[in-house]
């Protein structure tokens, strides 16, 4: 599974603990990374992803139906789930301010209930580590 | 010349780190089923 994260575009670094199930992923400094296709890449080697955290930085925009999100980059963005702390960010919605926030993007459902690796990534955010 | 360079540089500079500073900085994923 190392070596399959490994390979996929814009990671740098993948440390996997057999101990505690963990796996981090550092991604390039300059490299787009596409969570999704690391989901998909961990569902391939036949390892279930229970949960995903992301720590990204970006702006908080509003999409066309009005629900906000984090942009990362021009093509890139996740809609943010709603919570406590997704209103401490709200008013900074189309400014030029710029976040930096660790969210929780995927999260096995809950049951015997089959997990679909290709369902949307909603970014529910944990911590709101700055503002700028 | 140069001075104006330089400032077109550094114009340039500030209004790109920002875009360029937005990124993914860390992924960390707890897995089920692995040996």
């Amino acid at each position: 599974m190392k070596q399959h994260l490994g390979r996929q575009s814009g990671v740098q670094k993948v440390d996997v603990s057999l101990i505690d199930g963990k796996v981090d992923v550092t991604p390039k400094e300059d490299g787009q990374i596409d969570p999704a296709q690391l989901l998909k890449a961990v569902y391939d080697s036949g390892v279930t992803v229970a949960e995903m955290d992301v720590t990204a930085r970006g702006k908080i925009v509003k999409d066309s139906s009005g629900n906000l999100a984090l942009q990362i980059s021009p093509n890139q963005s996740f809609a943010i789930a709603p919570n406590d702390l997704l209103k401490s960010v709200a008013s900074l919605a189309d400014s030029p301010a710029v976040v930096t926030v660790r969210g929780e993007l995927y999260r096995k459902p809950a049951g015997k209930q089959k997990a679909a690796a290709s369902a949307p990534l909603k970014l529910l955010i944990l911590e709101v580590q700055k503002k700028e | 010349m140069n001075t104006r360079k330089l400032a077109l540089l550094f114009l340039l500079g500030s209004v790109f780190v920002p875009v360029s500073q937005a990124q993914i900085k860390h992924i960390e994923m707890r897995v089920e089923g692995m040996t």
